[in-house]
């Protein structure tokens, strides 16, 4: 169970490193470095020069640079497909009694195959903007499993640690009104960025900061659902730290840090709209919204827990 | 209430995917805008414009060109090739130092009135898009000494490449003028270098 558990943790961390290196993709360009899938240039291992090509693909479409970011995606998102894979079966060796974990693992461990296909139908379709947002949601799913899963496990493992906890009647609502905005929030945010990457192509040289202007109503949309969220989580901080009701340090720690990334967040995407629209701060303003989803995933399950007998 | 250590950890980490991504995107940059060294000089060629202007090397001194060859009454791969030009030439409006320049394969049937009417069929209402003639032997000694296309089985057997040629009249890079993929990168490139000029200009 023990070794479950440290797998289902392993499967986080990995995942979220996934969800980084994917990211770093979309912002370096490199997304059809790779014009074939699962392959690369017809070869298990990329070309590392021209000569390598084969004959039926196009030399012109070949960027070493490129090619290996995608590659090293590939091979990573197969190492952490496999660590989840592992994670499933000791799940199903060690959790048949305990269906919480063992359907969100299962779960985690389809999606992650549906996701796989998906990353190919990207290739196929080059780059379709409404398959990059699925790839996205999928990964976010997976890991908001994966999470479920491990604190379950814990659960399972140590006992209820959240016995002495009790919290607010508000407290579910608000987490799990923090989660769907939160979606929202990041469906709205692939579209800027697709939209974004669209009027690019129309308009080269014109700054990015123009082109954000250009984008109009779901810009604004993103801002006050940003603020919004900052009010949620705000509330929620303040019922959890008040002293009619008991928290445990989990939860409290998981509110905290989810404050402390949503302020980041608006500072991060206000930095993108006044200055510039820098593809570092893209990838982290991304790679922050899924640790959001991560963390309010975690409160919910810690909210969910402090009912059980 | 959450330790010291696990802040100093988390700031660790992300110092660390930080500096990495930003070593990737760089690389990924430079990778995209990297432009090969010369390939060859254009040789000296002698040409009339569809405006009846005169129209040799020294014509590319200064400006950067997207030179192509076509014939009007292609069938095959030039609608595409002209298409793409046409898209080129109407999003770079305002850059005056860019010129496209589509040079006839067929110099018997397109006449200067015939070229005319194909640029004006293409919105073509300034001097950055030249259409060019010359009698046929010209042309293909360009196509073949200028350009290194195969030259034998003219017009039907023309290039459908795209050349970059830099404001020295090199040759840079060649692109499949019928393929959106390889425009886009025509189009990296087209901005770094104009953002490379952009100083001395």
């Amino acid at each position: 169970m023990k070794r479950y558990f440290q797998f289902s943790i392993l499967s986080m961390v990995f995942t979220y490193l996934l969800i980084f290196v994917g990211g770093l993709v979309r912002v370096s360009g490199a997304g059809m470095g790779c014009p074939d899938w699962p392959k690369c240039f017809g070869r298990w291992i990329p070309p590392t020069s021209l000569s390598q090509l084969p004959d039926y693909i196009d030399p012109e479409k070949f960027n070493l640079v490129l090619a290996w970011v995608e590659y090293l995606n590939r091979l990573f998102g197969a190492l952490v497909g496999l660590i989840i894979l592992i994670t499933f079966i000791l799940g199903y060796l060690h959790f048949k009694s305990s269906k919480k974990v063992l359907y969100s693992i299962s779960g985690a461990f389809l999606l992650t195959l549906l996701e796989g296909w998906v990353g190919a139908k990207l290739v196929d379709t080059v780059l379709d903007p409404i398959t990059i947002t699925i790839h996205l949601l999928l990964a976010l799913v997976i890991i908001g499993l994966i999470i479920y899963s491990s604190i379950q496990a814990y659960f399972a493992i140590v006992g209820n640690f959240e016995k002495d906890s009790k919290y607010h009647p508000h407290a579910k609502n608000v987490i799990l009104g923090i989660l769907v905005c939160l979606f929202i929030e990041i469906i709205i945010g692939t579209e800027i960025r697709g939209g974004l990457d669209m009027s690019r192509k129309d308009n080269p040289l014109i700054e990015g900061i123009i082109l954000l202007k250009m984008l109009g109503p779901f810009k604004y949309m993103h801002t006050i659902l940003g603020f919004s969220l900052l009010g949620l989580t705000l509330y929620l901080r303040k019922i959890i730290y008040d002293n009619k009701f008991k928290s445990s340090p989990f939860m409290v720690n998981s509110v905290n840090f989810i404050m402390v990334l949503i302020f980041t967040q608006i500072l991060l995407g206000e930095a993108l709209v006044f200055f510039e629209v820098k593809p570092l701060m893209q990838l982290f303003h991304m790679w922050f919204s899924s640790l959001l989803i991560g963390l309010s995933v975690s409160t919910y399950t810690y909210w969910k827990i402090s009912i059980e007998q | 209430m959450i330790k010291k250590s696990y802040i100093i950890f988390l700031v660790v980490i992300i110092s660390f995917l930080g500096i990495s991504a930003t070593w990737v995107i760089t690389k990924a940059n430079q990778s995209i805008q990297e432009l090969p060294p010369v390939i060859k000089k254009v040789p000296d060629f002698e040409m009339v414009s569809h405006l009846g202007k005169p129209f040799n090397q020294d014509s590319l001194i200064n400006k950067i060109s997207i030179l192509d060859f076509i014939f009007t009454s292609c069938p095959g791969p030039c609608p595409t090739m002209s298409s793409n030009m046409r898209t080129l030439y109407k999003q770079y409006k305002l850059h005056p130092d860019l010129q496209f320049i589509s040079i006839s394969v067929d110099p018997e049937y397109d006449t200067q009135e015939v070229l005319k009417a194909y640029a004006d069929a293409n919105g073509v209402n300034d001097q950055r898009w030249k259409f060019l003639r010359a009698d046929m032997k010209a042309v293909k000694k360009l196509s073949t000494d200028g350009f290194m296309f195969m030259s034998e089985s003219l017009p039907a057997g023309h290039s459908v490449k795209f050349v970059l040629i830099d404001q020295n009249g090199n040759v840079r890079q060649y692109y499949n003028g019928t393929d959106a993929g390889s425009i886009a990168i025509l189009r990296t490139h087209i901005n770094s270098i104009l953002k490379n000029i952009k100083p001395k200009a």
